[in-house]
């Protein structure tokens, strides 16, 4: 005769299991973060995690900058539809060129080839203008999230995790005639899928120094506004 | 560092060998005055040139002056190491197995073969003919224990008495060191040991040779300790000889000139099975395969791909099936030249013969894998995953990218199909003055879009040849996005001045500059068909309250073009 203690134990760990399997709560261990800038920190607080889904709007070198310090640490990035990204501007973030593979016109295949890219890569940019149905959009982020790899796509994205959409955007160094572009204050208002506030962070995205991990963080301003957004 | 026994070698020495390699791919003959150029300097002299009074180390307008008929060549590294393959392969009809210790310069372990020829003499002498006769080259050989007295016998064709190197050693002068330096890298810190060494009044090798072990290991280091082995007439390591592997080759020979995919499918198949089997029965596996076909009209096409078949040897002939008939479509077809970085595209036309060429061929086993176990299983994913969108949307959908050397954001980016060798086509390394500043724009379109930079007044602003600017910039438009309707109707209007069927670029509406920098002059490749003249500006727009978007716009041949967009 167990006791009331030990059933009401073994059926917490029944009803845990049940909510692993089909994925309404992770464990820690279980959504592994991949590395992230220490500048974006302020993002994504709770840091990269697989099998999210990032949307990104207005800024292609904030895209960089998410799978920077991912590429750096050994994982593989793919960039679907994106024909114009600046392979310079990769490099600098602190992506390994070597390991990132770029799929500029997927034409009518795009979510056969985003399909295999979120098998096989961990990172997968996805483009503006692709040929992506809504539930071809829910079945990549699905597999994304069984694969335990990332999607950061350009443009908005039903369901994402988080939408980040730049704002506002300063730059300094130019002038009348003379100067060169310094840095920038690039000011994205953060979303997540579970609710809560918009958040508002600024953050120096292109400072003289590189983006690179390791480097000290500069100060990051933050505010909450007040309503959903 | 362990103690190596000396080997006594023999040296083959090419004089001159980098203007030799030069002279042979210009088609000069050996009595023609030429030398190799590097940076400022001349790097190598031929015989008829120094006996004018050309010297190694002088700059072109000296060399000319003493000759003026001299053949300035370039250099070229790799051209020096590739034909002196055929110096090696010459000398290999004399003795087995050679050590090419750097271009220029072959290493023999001189017991065994001076056995075989009778004396070391007669070595000598069956050398200098073999590489007279197969190669076309005079040489020099010298035999000595340790590296330095063998290469110095060398120079002078001496034939050292065995035991008695550090003797011959101790009397050359201390920068004779240098001769026995293997990489450039290496070379700079030679020199700086040489100068300190002679400022410190150690001017000849016995000298150096005479200093305690462990005080010029104190204070010298590594460099030092590598020295003085050296001056002592010691080895640093045992030779390593070059165990030459034939390339395996698979000829196929089209019975009808092929012009269709379905004829090729089945070539693919069996040429790729056919290799596999020729690898299999030599017991090697080859890190890339070249793949050469010809067609009607004549026309050679080649293309070069990595494989990576040790981490999965049996997938080797599907594997090579699916790029051939990939790369044989796309000759088909007429697309892969098009797409490539380089080279003119090939008109389409029917293949008559195919072959593919294994090269870097390894003895199995022998292969590299990382310092930690294999291929790790995300690597082999992420190629799987490309491999598949490869077969989906075709060969050349899928790129690599790399950073190469140029002065626009677009220069500085090579793409090339992903598994396809092929180097950046402008070095790195190179200053390339009047680049583009940092921070690298993250947007480049691939072609440079039409722009508008308009004055105060509404008027274009344009560049003189002086680079002076009519006006400054005050609004800029730019390319309306094709999905904005709003832009397209406005384009419409009759009140923008067009009717009916647009062909000009829809403008987005005017922004206002907040702030620019430029005129920047790029004026490059004057020399060539694809000249460019530029002046580039860079550009902070106003978009609404508080944001600011900056671009690069470009200036050339009246027109403005958006080069990249920094967002």
């Amino acid at each position: 005769m167990e006791t009331a203690e030990a059933r009401l134990a073994r059926a917490r760990e029944a009803l845990a299991g049940v909510q692993r399997r089909v994925g309404t709560t992770r464990e820690r261990w279980e959504a592994p973060t991949l590395p992230l800038t220490p500048v974006l920190d302020q993002l994504l607080p709770q840091g990269l995690r697989r099998g999210q889904v990032v949307a990104v709007a207005g800024s292609t070198s904030l895209m960089l900058a998410l799978a920077a310090a991912a590429s750096e640490a050994g994982s593989w990035t793919a960039a679907v539809g994106m024909p114009s990204l600046g392979v310079v501007a990769a490099a600098r973030r602190g992506l390994d060129l070597a390991r990132l593979a770029l799929v500029p016109h997927p034409g009518p295949q795009a979510a056969a080839v985003a399909g295999a890219c979120v098998d096989g890569m961990d990172v997968v940019l996805l483009g503006p203008r692709l040929a992506l149905s809504e539930p071809d959009r829910r079945r990549l982020a699905s597999r994304a999230r069984e694969r335990g790899s990332v999607i950061v796509a350009e443009g908005s994205w039903t369901g994402a995790h988080t939408t980040l959409t730049a704002v506002a955007s300063r730059w300094h160094g130019l002038g009348a005639g003379d100067g060169r572009l310094r840095g920038r204050d690039l000011t994205v208002r953060i979303e997540e899928r579970r609710g809560g506030t918009a958040r508002f962070v600024t953050l120096p995205l292109d400072a003289d120094a590189p983006l690179r991990r390791g480097a000290s963080a500069p100060a990051v301003t933050s505010r909450a506004l007040g309503g959903a957004a | 560092m362990s103690v190596v026994t000396v080997v006594r070698r023999a040296v083959l020495w090419v004089p001159d060998w980098p203007v030799v390699a030069a002279m042979t791919e210009a088609g000069l003959g050996a009595d023609a005055p030429a030398a190799v150029l590097h940076g400022r300097g001349l790097v190598a002299v031929s015989a008829a040139a120094r006996s004018a009074g050309v010297r190694r180390g002088s700059t072109r307008r000296l060399a000319q002056r003493a000759c003026p008929e001299i053949a300035i060549l370039s250099h070229d590294e790799g051209r020096d190491s590739r034909l002196f393959e055929a110096v090696a392969a010459a000398a290999e009809q004399a003795v087995s197995g050679v050590e090419i210790t750097r271009p220029g310069l072959l290493a023999i372990p001189a017991d065994g073969a001076a056995r075989f020829h009778g004396s070391e003499e007669a070595l000598a002498e069956a050398l200098v003919t073999a590489v007279a006769e197969h190669a076309g080259v005079e040489c020099a050989v010298g035999a000595a224990d340790g590296l330095l007295a063998a290469v110095l016998a060398a120079r002078s064709a001496e034939l050292v008495p065995a035991g008695s190197s550090r003797a011959y050693l101790a009397p050359a002068p201390i920068d004779s060191l240098a001769l026995a330096v293997m990489e450039r890298v290496q070379r700079e810190e030679v020199e700086r040991l040489v100068s300190v060494l002679t400022r410190l009044g150690i001017v000849t090798l016995g000298d150096l040779a005479a200093l305690p072990f462990a005080d010029v290991l104190a204070r010298f280091g590594p460099v030092g300790v590598w020295a003085h082995r050296l001056a002592s007439g010691e080895d640093l390591a045992p030779p390593v000889l070059r165990r030459s592997e034939e390339d395996i080759a698979v000829e196929h020979v089209f019975e009808d000139p092929a012009e269709r995919i379905e004829q090729l499918v089945h070539v693919a198949t069996e040429a790729a099975s056919a290799l596999d089997r020729a690898l299999l029965d030599a017991g090697v596996r080859c890190g890339r395969v070249r793949i050469t076909a010809r067609t009607e009209k004549g026309q050679e096409l080649e293309r070069v791909w990595r494989t990576d078949v040790g981490s999965r040897a049996g997938a080797f002939a599907r594997h090579m099936t699916d790029r051939v008939r990939w790369q044989l479509e796309g000759w088909l077809s007429g697309t892969a030249g098009a797409a490539a970085a380089t080279g003119a595209a090939p008109e389409p036309s029917p293949l008559v013969s195919l072959g593919l060429v294994a090269e870097d061929v390894v003895a199995l086993g022998a292969e590299q894998a990382y310092l930690w176990g294999g291929v790790s299983g995300a690597d082999s994913r992420a190629h799987r995953a490309l491999e598949r969108v490869q077969g989906l949307i075709g060969l050349e959908g899928v790129l690599a990218v790399a950073e190469q050397g140029g002065r626009s954001p677009r220069d500085r980016a090579h793409a090339v199909p992903w598994g396809q060798e092929a180097p950046p086509a402008r070095a790195i390394a190179h200053p390339w003055p009047g680049r583009i500043p940092d921070p690298p724009p993250a947007t480049v379109p691939s072609v440079v879009r039409p722009a508008l930079v308009l004055d105060a007044g509404g008027s274009p602003v344009t560049i003189s040849r002086r680079l002076a600017i009519s006006a400054p910039p005050t609004w800029v438009r730019l390319e309306a996005d094709p999905s904005d309707e709003r832009a397209r109707a406005a384009n419409r209007h009759p009140s923008s001045g067009h009717v009916g069927h647009v062909e000009s670029p829809v403008w987005d509406r005017p922004r206002p500059v907040e702030s620019w920098a430029g005129p920047w002059p790029v004026s490059e490749r004057w020399w060539s068909e694809d000249a460019s003249r530029r002046a580039y500006v860079q550009v902070a727009l106003r978009d609404e309250e508080d944001t600011v978007t900056a671009v690069l716009l470009a200036y050339g041949g009246g027109e403005w073009g958006l080069e990249a967009v920094y967002d």
